[in-house]
Formats: structure tokens, C-alpha cells, sequence
């Protein structure tokens, strides 16, 4: 987990269910706690939100404009609105033919409707984000940590733009666009997390991801596998409660045995076939912000033995 | 842990359900919830369960769990719905009457065929066909999957072949972005947008707008792609009507009572919290809503042994004796989750007013066959044990 540290931007991928949007929230309070100036965003490129990340990070209601929700973090939606606006006020020669054209319902809709506009306007707007200084030079938010919607396209920031640069090749909105891949594609300001759980198809799906953000050149720093179950059971003693169970009825406990037994083979498999850096995080019955604490102390806890300090570099240096 | 005894999992449905009605009688059951609980299975079990009524049913389903698209033998990059063979069918008890086909939507084909449709002739389907842009369209553009899925249920509905559809969504994070799908195309679609691109006849008002706007997009796009995207849409000037036609046959079918909307959900908090919103949205819109199918939960413990009346003969194991006391550890959690998620359940019957939710049993690992999707769908409707 070290690794993601030094980063400015961190995308967290998987389907949906997986406790993707948990993880988010848990990593920026862990950065946050350890010093660092952290934003929490939730992209959707439809503008609309359940403020899932709001809730996790428990506050109410996140909005496109970044809000405070403790010292060091902060939360907000990652929507196309304020992308569209930057980009047509750097590319258009007057604020004033901007505003105009933000205004009018039929470009407005135009850019909401037409294809990969959102997602460019998404990510123009996660370039401003990231860009934004303060009085004194530093960086607005020095570590951006963004949830993916949960789609079948986990990819879609990272696909966007390649599949629009070889529609558009030239003009402003190439420029845009190829400024934002670089940011992407950098390995040492940008990378993707995978989020999954040990089963089945979750792992399977998990590296099929892996495997296309590889194919996207994306850097792929780091892997979480949730809600593994903790394993009470000798090796003898499953064998033994395997052979007594096979002659019985269905019992009580037994469930959660089986699942034991596929989280055991879906680790392996998720080990050996996602080719990052895995941390896992124990089933719990927490919930909400609840969760996102007890997520963020076992981050801590991951951190400090990969030997970062609690207060962090970036706190040190100070 | 494989070898099972043959009744398990536990059929919990002995009484007719909300669902019972609607697999026998409705047009559409359009499956709705967050990722990742359980969907596509519920939709394909709902299929099982109207096939068993003596129904023709066509389930549609968006990025299926590639084995369930092998249980259900869908072939991944078929043009159009494929048959379960009759011998599976007959298998699950499937009477003769009744028919399951699948077809896992490719937003590629749905388009295209709908360009044939719509067009006015061979010469214009190929313009468009051949069109650069239109090469690049399902891979750039968001929401493709969504109006496509529309485009499909319009057409798979209106042509009468199959007495049931069964919709399985796209995975959205709201779930919204389907029901939202023709109106945003029809809104990218209106002459007021699409006008202003096009090279025509305008009056005052219209060249005052346009100037702005061809001055703008000449900026952003540059002046050679923004003739080539005038091109591209001038060539689909022609269909606009059509497609927003059909884009309001979808609307008009989803309102009426030949459809009826289904909320699949999880017991995890977020799943719920989407569920419950979509719930909100489906009112808004006036859509038909049925009920809820609270899956992957632990609600039922029906027919299943304690294990503190396990006793163990003097020649077992001893790894049972340390064994034994830790599967009653496990046993107590399932418990709790039993009994908190029958709370969830009543909480979501009174959710909807009319008692209509329903928990399906916990099913161990993902449904990989069309022996689970039967078992599941017994877990739904009210089944004989041969499937009628």
C-alpha cells in the first residue's frame, strides 16, 4: 500500500457490491489522518448521485464543488458541469462567448447528450482538481482519491480518451483530452486500485479488470480483497466437518464453511491471476461511516508495518 | 464441502407470491437493483419460472456471468435470441408449451438493425454504415448499452414473437440511466439541438443561435471534425422521427399494465439505500412497480439443523470434538445475519404497501446452472417439484 502514497491521483475500480466506495472513503481518511490534503469524489458522469461516498464518509449530500468534511478532507462529486465550463473557458477567447455558450440549453444539452462529452468533461474537470494551488504555492488537494462508477465500463475515464482521440485527432479537445491521458498514464502521479471480494465470480471478474487496465497502460498499484471471512478451522478439522456433513442435512454454520472454502480457493486465484499487491480486510457487520473507521485503522495498521510513519513524510518534512 | 444431500437448498415457497401473477400474465418484467446482487440470475430464474407456466419467454440480459450465459446456452456473440434446448428444458420439468430463449444484448447489432429499419434506403443505411464516426459509436458513446436495451425491448415486444420479455438492466450505479436512456437521446435527438448542426434554411432567431453555437463548436472541435459530425448527423437526419417514435413506444409500454418493474436487492446497506431510491423514481415516473426480491440473504434457516444436536459417536474424528463447538460459533452468526435480514424483509414489504418482497434462500456460491436457476426460481413462484 506504501506505493500509493506518492501518488496525486488514485482510481478505485470494481464492480458493483464489492465495497468499492467503502474502500474510497477509507483511503482518504487514512491520507487525510496521516497529514496529507486529501479529496474524496465520486464520479458520475450523469450528474446524478446516490451519495454513496457521502454516506460512507458521513456527511450529507456531496455537491460539485468541494465541501470539508474533517481536517485535511474533503468530499465531492466528480461531475462534467464545472469540466465543461473550465474547458470551454481555456478554449474560447472571451469568458463572456463561455458564459454564453454554457448558457445555451441547446450546447449545454449537447454536451450532456453527446457521446464521451461527460466522461471528457469529467476528466477535464479531475485535471483542474488536481492542478488547484493555494496562496502558498502547494498544491489545493495533494492526493485525489476517485470512485469509479460501478458499470460494466470500471474503465471508462481511461477508455474514453483513447477511443476519442482516434475519432478526434486534432483541436482543442484532443489537446484536452491527450493532456488528461498523460496524467493517467503516468506512473508516478496516477494509478488504479482494484476492489473485489473472495468468490468466484467477483475474482474472475477482478481479473479481467486487471487485465484491461493493463491493456489501457494505466498503472495498476494495488489490489483489495473485502469481506474475507476469518477461518476458525484446522486443515483436519475441515476435512472431519466436510466428511460428517456430507451424510447430514443441511446445518446451521455450514454456509459460512463452504464460503470459507471458496474464499481460501478465490485467494489463491486472485494471488496469483491480478499481479499486484493485495491487502485484505476482514468480514465485519460494521456499517456506514462505522465501516469506513474500522477500513482506514486496518490501512493504518498495513501502513505502519510496511514501516510509514503514522504522521507521515509529507507531516515530517514540515 | 460438494456432495449435498438432493434437497438442498430448501424450498421455502409453498404459498402463490406477488411474483406468481406476474410471470403468468405480464409482457415485461423489467429486473432493476444496484451491481452485484444477483440481477441477471433473478431475471433468468423469473424466464425458468414463466417457461414452467407453459409461457414462450425471451430473457435479455446485459454482460452475463459468462458461465450463466453457458448454463443458459447463450452464445456470446449471437445476432439474435437463442433457444435453450428443448431436452434442458424438458429436464427441468418444462412443460411442452413452454419456451426459455436468451439473448445477451449487443448494443452493435440492436443498432445497426435499427439503422435498417429506419432508413429510407440502401443507399443512405450504407452512408451512415460506412460513416468513420459510426465505425467508433458503440465504443465512445455512454449510454449505448442503455438506449440500445430500450431499442431491443421496443422491438423484441412489438414483434410478437415471445408472450414475456424479461429485462435484465444494464449495470448502472442508479439503475436510472435505462429509464432515462430514450429521453436523453430524445433530448440529444430534438430538432432544437440537432437543428443547429445541420446546414439548412434558418430564420432570424435561428441564425442568431447558430452563429454562436457553429462559432463555438468550430473552437472546440475544430473546423474539420465539426463538418464531419455535420455530415454524420445530417445522414441520420431522416430516422430522428423514428427513433424518438420508438423511444415513446418504449415509455407508453413501460407505463401500462402489460409491464411491471422488479427491485432486486442485497442486504448490504448500499444495495438497500439504491433499491429504495430507485423505488422513489420508479413512483416518479409512473412506472408499474411490483415488488422487491431480496437476494443473497440469510433470512430463511427453515430446514436447517442445529449443529449442538450433532452427537458424535466414540469412533469419530477427533478433529470433530475442537470442530463441532467452532461450527456453533458460525451457526450463531448466521443466526443473527438470519434474523436481521428478516427485518430487512418486513421492512421492505411494508416499504412497498402491499406486502411485496420476497427473500430467496442463501444459495452458497454464484448459480452457474440451469438446475440452480430452476432451484431458485422454485424459490420465487409457487413450483411443483416437476416444474409446473
Amino acid at each position: 500500500m506504501k506505493s500509493l502514497l506518492s501518488l496525486r491521483a488514485i482510481l478505485v475500480t470494481g464492480k458493483g457490491g464489492v465495497g468499492k466506495t467503502t474502500i474510497t472513503a477509507a483511503l482518504a481518511q487514512t491520507f487525510a489522518a496521516m497529514g496529507k490534503r486529501t479529496l474524496a469524489a465520486e464520479m458520475t458522469a450523469d450528474g446524478i448521485s446516490t451519495s454513496a461516498l457521502g454516506a460512507a464518509l458521513g456527511v450529507e449530500g456531496l455537491s460539485e464543488t468541494p465541501i470539508d468534511v474533517r481536517e485535511n478532507l474533503r468530499a465531492t462529486l466528480l461531475a462534467p458541469t464545472l469540466g465543461h465550463k473550465k474547458f470551454l473557458e481555456d478554449v474560447l477567447p472571451m469568458k463572456l462567448l463561455a458564459d454564453a455558450a454554457m448558457r445555451s440549453a441547446a450546447i449545454r444539452r449537447f454536451l450532456m447528450a453527446a457521446p464521451t462529452f461527460p466522461e471528457m468533461g469529467v476528466l477535464y474537470r479531475l485535471l483542474d482538481l488536481v492542478r488547484q494551488t493555494r496562496s502558498d504555492g502547494d498544491w489545493e488537494h495533494e492526493m485525489i482519491v476517485v470512485d469509479l462508477p460501478a458499470t460494466g465500463h470500471a474503465l471508462a475515464l481511461a477508455q474514453i480518451p483513447s477511443s476519442l482521440l482516434r475519432i478526434i485527432q486534432v483541436g482543442p479537445i484532443a489537446n484536452a483530452v491527450k493532456e488528461g491521458l498523460a496524467f493517467l498514464l503516468d506512473p508516478d502521479k496516477a494509478g488504479a486500485v482494484i476492489v473485489t471480494l473472495p468468490e468466484t465470480l467477483p475474482v474472475s471478474e477482478a481479473i479481467e479488470l486487471a487485465a484491461g487496465i493493463r491493456e489501457h497502460q494505466i498503472p495498476l498499484r494495488h489490489a483489495f480483497l473485502n469481506r474475507v471471512p476469518n477461518d476458525p478451522f484446522t486443515s483436519d478439522e475441515h476435512r472431519a466437518l466436510a466428511e460428517l456433513m456430507a451424510s447430514l442435512p443441511p446445518t446451521m454454520g455450514v454456509r459460512t464453511v463452504d464460503r470459507i472454502a471458496r474464499a481460501d480457493v478465490a485467494r489463491a486465484r486472485f494471488a496469483t491471476g491480478v499481479k499486484t499487491s493485495v491487502t485484505e480486510l476482514p468480514d465485519t457487520l460494521h456499517a456506514g461511516p462505522d465501516l469506513t473507521m474500522h477500513i482506514a485503522q486496518t490501512f493504518a495498521q498495513t501502513l505502519a508495518q510496511e514501516n510509514v510513519s503514522p504522521v507521515g513524510e509529507h507531516e515530517a518534512r514540515r | 464441502m460438494s456432495q449435498r444431500p438432493p434437497d438442498f437448498p430448501p424450498v421455502i415457497v409453498h404459498e402463490p407470491t406477488f411474483l406468481d401473477s406476474l410471470v403468468s400474465t405480464k409482457k415485461v418484467i423489467v429486473c432493476c437493483g444496484a451491481g452485484g446482487v444477483g440481477k441477471t440470475t433473478t431475471s433468468a430464474a423469473l424466464g425458468v419460472a414463466a417457461a414452467a407456466r407453459g409461457r414462450k419467454v425471451l430473457v435479455l440480459t446485459i454482460d452475463p456471468a459468462r458461465r450463466l450465459a453457458e448454463a443458459m446456452g447463450i452464445p456470446e456473440a449471437a445476432r439474435t435470441p437463442s433457444p435453450v434446448p428443448r431436452e434442458k428444458l424438458t429436464e427441468l420439468g418444462i412443460p411442452a408449451n413452454g419456451e426459455l430463449w436468451a439473448w445477451m444484448l449487443r448494443p452493435e447489432v440492436v443498432f445497426e438493425s435499427m439503422v435498417r429499419g429506419l432508413s429510407d434506403s440502401e443507399e443512405r443505411t450504407q452512408t451512415i454504415l460506412q460513416n468513420r464516426l459510426y465505425k467508433h459509436l458503440s465504443q465512445i458513446v455512454a449510454g449505448m448499452q442503455e438506449y440500445t436495451a430500450a431499442e431491443a425491448l421496443y422491438r423484441l415486444s412489438t414483434e410478437g414473437n415471445y408472450d414475456l420479455v424479461v429485462l435484465d438492466t444494464p449495470p448502472s450505479r442508479n439503475a436510472l440511466e435505462f429509464l432515462e436512456a430514450p429521453r436523453k437521446l430524445s433530448m440529444f435527438l430534438d430538432e432544437r439541438v440537432i437543428g443547429v448542426f445541420l446546414p439548412k434554411k434558418r430564420g432570424a432567431f435561428w441564425a442568431a443561435a447558430s452563429s454562436l453555437i457553429d462559432n463555438v463548436f468550430t473552437r472546440i472541435f475544430g473546423d474539420g471534425f465539426y463538418q464531419e459530425l455535420q455530415q454524420f448527423l445530417g445522414a441520420f437526419s431522416g430516422m430522428f422521427g423514428g427513433m424518438r417514435s420508438h423511444a415513446e413506444a418504449v415509455r407508453t409500454l413501460l407505463t401500462s399494465d402489460e409491464a411491471t418493474f422488479v427491485l432486486v436487492t442485497s442486504p448490504e446497506p448500499s444495495a438497500l439505500a439504491e433499491a429504495s431510491f430507485f423505488q422513489s423514481k420508479i413512483k416518479e415516473l409512473e412506472l408499474p412497480f411490483a415488488g422487491y426480491v431480496l437476494n443473497r440473504s440469510w433470512a430463511y434457516t427453515r430446514g436447517f439443523g442445529a449443529p449442538s444436536a450433532i452427537t458424535l459417536g466414540d469412533s469419530v474424528d477427533p478433529a470433530l470434538h475442537t470442530a463441532l463447538p467452532k461450527l456453533q460459533v458460525l451457526a450463531a452468526e448466521e443466526t443473527a445475519r438470519a434474523k436481521r435480514d428478516r427485518g430487512l424483509l418486513l421492512d421492505l414489504r411494508a416499504q412497498t404497501g402491499k406486502d411485496a418482497a420476497i427473500a430467496t434462500p442463501h444459495l452458497g456460491g454464484a448459480i452457474e446452472d440451469l438446475r440452480g436457476l430452476a432451484a431458485l426460481a422454485q424459490n420465487l413462484v409457487k413450483l411443483e417439484p416437476d416444474g409446473t
